[in-house]
């Protein structure tokens, strides 16, 4: 085993748990060969937290389920990769098996789709318990609620019998943790274990992942694209870019002192709460607001149910020219409070006026031509734009619609725009499935731009792009704003975002308003207790801060009578603790109970 | 492509199929992306079975049209499917390896020439096939795609009259209808067909629609004020359109069977007129004593048949090589 | 739960009562009914045709025609039924009497052998995916969707029972030919097994050679004039499906459930021979109960010898029972070849769905309504096999993709494991939607089916008083597959409701 040339900020014993030298990854598609993974080495200690971190592309998720040799049929592997001290190349499916679960385990992304519907809880912990010998029958039952309660799922005696449809996204999260934990494994890969979840989940989760190594001396490979993610997590980093490894260092070195452009870059286009600093409150223009919605109720009917009251009674607006921010967790009803604002989703009752006119009791007509006023940005790049109209008739479609202009005026208002979102002109021929995340979020906006609107509705138009990306695209936006000057309703669940952007902000939750107020203020100061946990979970690219900032969260919830989130290991259980594996002994597998 | 598609992608499924174009980032594969046309086609070719299906079909059409001609227009086989004649060598067909002979496909027991015969009824059979496929395309798209986009009183009638079907065999319902319609001519039996083929692709369009219609574009659209036919027709119905050919092409292939069932069970196509089906059950007792009355018509179903169905699943791999199930 | 049950039952009924309007309808104006009489010759014409327009109520309006029938109907409720008559004066509910439990077990057998063939070839071609067998398989159900039944029939009827019948009178099997079947099936079972070069060398030549002394011997022997399976083949069989089943479902770690399996095969094999006077003569009530006995014996077995995993252990025990009692059944069925052939020297019949005046005790009656229902059920099975074979298949690559298979494979599962237990469980919801929607289509398959087998079933009813323009037999006809179809879509229902836990109530 080679030991690269990092170094670390913590004195290890013993060799690396997971170690990959070399490792190359092909995959042979239809559209010929893809190189995921050029030749990268890393290697993960016990106890500690490797972070690899890098955009969609980077290869980071090859190389992570390559360690279970789980990759699909079409990839070609070269390498070496060894798990607490096995080597995975050489070995045969029946020792892969065995391997995957005992010695390393994983946790994957998407919480919501990784159990099994159709089986309970109990039978999917169950099966690696017994899988591996680790306990049988109404031991592997007892010993799965043990793992449940460490997880902090309460009631486990009865939630053990529930399938997964019955528990939250962050409570399957965990589940899917205690499944990674029941064998004792030595290493647990946890690929972008909390990208699917709501920031405050997130904090939870990450508090129940940290002290997994501090208890149980498990070598973690976290994979994420989030920095505050690996300021808040880890030991090292190992940065990826395009299938290479450009960096590789302690946490301090990777995001204070970034060596690589690539890390320096990816590290400046991170949004940082805060880092905007006083800015003078927009005056409130007199006369109709962009937009105005006063008690506003949205109710969906369920078949058989009582209806579901997503917003529940809230007021905003936003004035020409202004950026208002819509901040909440999923589920809060910003999502719905924009699409009704645009008129898709009708509302129970409360009002609506765009530009000073109430649409909600509007008649066809002259909704449309108020339409023609108003832009809208989403959030999906990969269903935003029809795949079957090139971009320049995307862009076109508004004017279209409306009748303005004859052909040609129109192609000169293409090519203008493409101009402003800072795309080549010739792309108007091309066609969505062409472009990358990015350029199509580009065209979205240049089609919300087109017909000049004062009102631009942003529903999380840079969610789903890599950070970098999301930072030119964030910065166009801004610079149109001020051309244009649209008042602009932009909902987001990234505050960091809100506060690089918006003028002032509106804090939601479960369809009600819990704050709202001028930008520096409500995130600089906030009045709220939800507020305050919001800001506090959100995670800051530089691990300092980050513990300071975690702390302080610890503190705050403690303050407000909430117990910590990490494992809750009964005193009377024997120390579970795990002997390290000495240099010499390869595997001392340990620990079983 | 987002960062959740991309690696679940290259994780869950045994053979990542990464979209063209998904690599355009890298320069490498800027210059590789396809247009979805040339996409489909180049699948398509790709499928034996389907280019195999297609010069079956073409040569079958082609020989059953240009043999015996279009209703006034003559072809180049002398012999008429309904002039009687002399009985010769017990009506024992004279195609050989190289030479077609008298009667290539035989006669029968009234010295009809069989190779007329088939070829007629290939021409009925083909065209009720394709009336059936064009007009329930029609009607399924049109109410498919007013169900999934409007929902209401057009997504109810659809689910009442596939729950219809689902109690009444279409066979039995469409012979019913052939009953009564199979006096009127062929075109009034594929249009008769063609209102009880329809459900199973309005079905289909609805689900896509539904689909559709929760795309953002389509949302996009709505809010900058686009009317719902512009919408449906525009941005909607565009996209379905992979679906809709090869749900069209299974429906020809069924149309074939159902045609051919009917005229066996003598509720379809009514002489004079020939179906294939009514000739193998003119001569299914032949079996022993004249085995070519019997053979030839059924090849002639089956092949159209096995053709069509190979044709659809080669567009079916072309318009969405993850999506594997039937029509 | 029990209210979406009961309010699809609802519907079904509501479109099951529109459906029967339509089809009256659309039935007594489907033609004249009067046809054949009018270009008729007979001295009597006149009176025959009034004779007809009073026993079929031509001169009402259609509305009091549907209303007659309509409340004839509704006399079933209360234990009077009344269909009606047909036109030359017959009872229809007597002649349904007669048809329907023919046609009923036709497709009933169909569907569930359609069901449990699909599932299995759909299940084999997912996992080989793009394997020569998955190809072979492909082609095959394209073939079979393509093929017009009535057609298939006759080939049927001449391959698989006309030369089968010259053949059993005197079976002889040359070298040729036993090479020939072992090859071929050799050739076929290294697909399904899979592995690499060496091991599918091993799998057909094995096949090919077990093949081919089984068939020469049988033939030696004279086994298939007078064939026995005896308690031997009976037992190691058993055994080995049971050893089979623990290894496919459980695992063969999980010594419990191997030993609670192999237990019920010993008392089985005790039972076999207490049993045996007893089976001489028995009636299908003393049958069914024997089954249920066996399954509880099962059970029983299971719950002692299961341990920590006594749920699986019983339900493998209880299956592993029915299959022994199965065998055992078809032991005594085949013991009887020998004496149902005496009786019926062309054993496989072309035609109708009885042999007249057939006497024999209960096996060789069994037999002969096995030999006539064995082509018909054949050809329904082909058509519907190839449906669920192609969706089980794409139903299982599906899931096969899902993230949950992907998090139990990173369990450490064996890809066994990952198919029965995680993909497959999974795969099965959607299927069951297509059962209900293929049972018609069922049923439209065997009106072709009985026309081609001359089979007095419901299809020739619904086929005949169509051609007069009768609508009481076929609404007769439509009256029994509609409740079928119904009581089919209820158990798809149910069947959705055990397997996804999503919508139980």
């Amino acid at each position: 085993m080679t030991t690269t040339d990092n170094t670390t900020d913590q004195p290890l014993e013993g060799g690396a748990v997971l170690s990959f030298s070399d490792l190359d990854v092909k995959f042979n598609t239809e559209f010929g060969r893809v190189h995921a993974v050029k030749g990268i080495s890393l290697e993960v200690k016990p106890g500690e937290v490797l972070a690899l971190v890098g955009e969609s592309g980077s290869g980071k998720s090859v190389t992570s389920t390559s360690a279970l040799g789980l990759l699909p049929r079409n990839a070609t592997v070269n390498g070496k990769i060894n798990v607490a001290g096995k080597s995975v190349d050489t070995m045969s499916d029946r020792a892969l098996r065995k391997m995957r679960g005992d010695d390393v385990a994983m946790v994957f992304q998407e919480p919501m789709t990784a159990l099994n519907p159709v089986l309970t809880v109990r039978t999917q912990m169950v099966e690696a318990l017994e899988l591996h010998g680790k306990a049988y029958g109404t031991d592997a039952d007892a010993k799965a609620i043990e793992l449940l309660r460490m997880v902090g799922i309460p009631d486990p005696e009865r939630r053990l019998f529930q399938y997964p449809h019955e528990f939250s996204g962050g409570q399957r999260q965990r589940i899917v943790i205690a499944m990674a934990l029941s064998c004792d494994p030595t290493v647990i890969i946890a690929d972008e274990p909390t990208t699917a979840l709501d920031v405050t989940v997130q904090a939870e989760i990450l508090d129940l992942l940290r002290s997994l190594k501090d208890e149980l001396n498990t070598g973690i490979l976290l994979i994420t694209h989030s920095m505050g993610v690996v300021a808040d997590m880890a030991d090292r980093v190992a940065v990826m870019y395009k299938g290479d490894l450009v960096e590789q260092g302690s946490v301090h070195e990777v995001l204070m002192q970034p060596k690589h452009d690539y890390t320096k870059r990816l590290l400046d286009a991170v949004p940082r709460l805060g880092s905007r600093g006083e800015t003078p409150p927009v005056a409130q223009t007199e006369g109709a607001k962009a937009l105005e919605v006063n008690d506003l109720v949205v109710e969906f009917h369920r078949a058989g149910k009582t209806p579901f009251r997503a917003v529940d009674g809230v007021s905003l607006s936003v004035s020409r020219g202004e950026i208002v921010g819509l901040v909440g967790e999923s589920g809060s009803g910003k999502s719905t409070i924009a699409r009704t604002a645009l008129g898709l989703i009708p509302a129970a009752s409360g009002e609506v006026a765009i530009l000073g006119e109430d649409i909600t009791q509007m008649k066809r007509k002259p909704l449309k031509a108020l339409r023609k006023r108003v832009g809208v940005v989403f959030q999906d790049p990969a269903s935003s734009l029809n795949p079957r109209l090139p971009v320049g008739d995307c862009i076109a479609e508004p004017m279209e619609v409306h009748k303005i202009g004859d052909k040609k005026s129109r192609r000169d208002k293409v090519a203008e725009l493409l101009d402003a979102v800072e795309l080549p002109r010739s792309m108007a021929n091309r066609y969505p499935h062409e472009l990358s995340g990015g350029q199509r979020q580009r065209v979205s906006i240049a089609r919300a731009l087109s017909l000049d609107p004062e009102l631009l509705v942003a529903d999380e138009p840079t969610s789903a792009l890599d950070v970098s990306v999301q930072a030119s695209v964030l910065k166009m936006f801004t610079a149109l704003q001020e051309e244009y000057n649209f008042g602009c309703l932009f909902v987001s669940h990234d505050l960091a975002v809100v506060d690089l952007l918006a003028d002032r902000v509106v804090v939601l939750k479960d369809g009600k308003v819990v704050e709202q107020g001028d930008r520096s203020q409500v995130l600089a100061n906030p009045q709220e207790e939800y507020t305050k946990r919001l800001l506090m979970a959100a995670p800051v690219p530089d691990p300092d801060e980050q513990r300071k900032r975690r702390e302080d969260r610890h503190r705050f919830l403690e303050e407000v009578g909430e117990s910590e989130h990490g494992l809750h290991i009964s005193p009377e259980a024997p120390s579970r603790k795990r002997s390290v594996p000495g240099p010499d002994s390869g595997a001392g597998m340990p620990g079983g109970v | 492509m987002s960062e959740q598609n991309r690696d679940s992608a290259m994780q869950g499924s045994p053979e990542p199929l990464p979209h063209a174009g998904a690599e355009v980032d890298d320069p490498k594969f800027a210059d590789k992306s396809y247009s979805q046309g040339q996409l489909v086609r180049r699948r398509f070719f790709r499928h034996k079975g389907a280019l195999a299906g297609l010069g079956v079909l073409l040569f079958i059409a082609v020989l059953a049209f240009s043999s015996i001609g279009i209703g006034p227009i003559p072809g180049w086989w002398d012999k008429d499917f309904s002039t009687t004649g002399t009985v010769v060598n017990g009506g024992k067909p004279t195609m050989g390896w190289f030479h077609l002979g008298e009667h290539p496909f035989g006669q029968d027991t009234t010295g009809r020439d069989y190779f007329a015969m088939v070829m007629r009824g290939t021409q009925i059979s083909l065209v009720i096939a394709f009336t059936v496929g064009i007009v329930s395309t029609m009607i399924g798209t049109l109410i498919g795609a007013i169900a999934g986009y409007f929902r209401g009183w057009a997504e109810s009638l659809l689910m009442r009259v596939t729950d219809l079907f689902i109690i009444i065999p279409l066979l039995v319902f469409a012979a019913v209808l052939g009953r009564i319609a199979g006096d009127s001519g062929i075109f009034a039996l594929g249009l008769v067909l063609a209102a009880v083929t329809w459900t199973g692709l309005a079905r289909l369009v609805r689900g896509e629609v539904l689909s559709l219609r929760e795309r953002e574009f389509v949302s996009a659209a709505q809010a900058i004020g686009t009317g719902h036919w512009r919408i449906i027709m525009r941005h909607i119905l565009p996209n379905t359109i992979g679906v809709i050919i090869v749900a069209t092409t299974f429906a020809i292939a069924s149309a074939i069977l159902l045609e051919t069932s009917l005229s066996y069970l003598g509720f379809g196509v009514q002489p004079p007129d020939i179906s294939l089906g009514s000739l193998i059950s003119d001569y299914q007792t032949a079996f022993t004593s004249r085995p070519w009355l019997f053979w030839f018509p059924g090849i002639f179903i089956l092949a159209i048949a096995l053709s069509v169905n190979f044709i659809g699943d080669g567009l079916r791999d072309a318009f969405d090589p993850r999506q594997g199930k039937d029509g | 739960m029990t209210r979406y049950i009961l309010r699809r039952l609802a519907i079904s009924f509501g479109v099951l009562f529109v459906g029967s309007f339509l089809m009256y309808i659309l039935t007594i104006n489907s033609g004249d009914p009067l046809e054949d009489l009018r270009q008729s010759t007979a001295s009597n014409r006149d009176v025959l045709i009034q004779g007809r327009i009073d026993t079929m109520g031509l001169d009402l309006p259609w509305y009091e025609r549907y209303w007659g029938w309509l409340t004839g109907v509704a006399g079933c409720f209360y234990g009077a039924c009344d269909l009606g008559t047909d036109q030359s004066g017959t009872d229809v509910l007597s002649m349904l009497q007669q048809s329907a439990s023919a046609t009923l077990r036709l497709v009933t057998i169909a569907t569930f052998a359609a069901i449990i063939i699909g599932i299995i070839v759909g299940i084999l071609t997912a996992i080989r995916q793009y394997s020569g067998f998955d190809y072979v398989v492909t082609f095959l159900t394209f073939l079979f969707f393509s093929l017009p039944v009535f057609w298939a029939a006759v080939l049927l009827k001449e391959y698989g029972a006309i030369r089968f019948n010259d053949w059993i009178a005197d079976p002889q099997i040359s070298v040729l030919q036993a090479v020939i079947v072992g090859v071929l099936l050799g050739f076929i079972l290294q697909g399904i097994m899979g592995g690499d070069m060496k091991r599918r060398l091993f799998t057909a030549g094995a096949t090919a050679v077990f093949t081919i002394a089984a068939l020469l011997y049988f033939t030696y022997v004279g086994w298939w004039r007078s064939p026995a399976l005896g308690p031997v083949i009976v037992i190691l069989v058993s055994a080995a499906f049971a050893v089979g089943l623990v290894a496919l479902i459980a695992g063969l770690g999980k010594k419990r459930v191997l030993y609670s399996t192999l237990t019920t095969v010993g008392i089985g094999s005790i039972l076999y021979f207490a049993l045996q006077p007893l089976l001489a003569e028995p009636n299908w009530w003393l049958l069914l109960g024997l089954f249920v006995s066996a399954v509880v014996v099962g059970l029983v077995v299971g719950y002692f010898w299961g341990g920590y995993s006594r749920g699986q252990a019983m339900a493998l025990s209880a299956v592993t029972a029915t299959f022994m009692a199965g065998m055992t059944f078809v032991d005594h069925l085949v013991y009887a070849w020998a004496g149902f052939l005496e009786l019926k020297p062309r054993p496989i019949s072309t035609i109708g769905a009885s042999t007249p005046n057939f006497q024999g005790d209960f096996w060789e009656t069994t037999l002969d309504w096995g030999t006539q229902l064995i082509l018909p059920s054949i050809l329904l099975t082909l058509i519907s096999v190839a449906t669920y074979s192609r969706y089980t298949r794409s139903s299982m690559l599906e899931t096969m993709n899902q993230d949950y298979v992907r998090t139990a494979r990173s369990k450490g599962l064996s890809e066994r494991t990952v198919i029965t237990k995680h993909a497959f469980r999974n795969a099965l919801i959607p299927i069951t939607t297509i059962v209900a929607l293929d049972f018609a289509a069922l049923i439209g398959g065997a009106v072709i089916t009985e026309t081609v087998f001359g089979w007095k079933g419901m299809g020739a009813m619904f086929r005949e008083g169509l051609t007069h323009v009768d609508p009481n037999p076929v609404m007769a006809f439509f009256l029994v597959t509609g409740t079928a179809a119904v009581i089919m879509n209820l158990v798809a229902d149910l069947a959705y409701a055990s397997l996804d836990p999503r919508i139980r109530r």
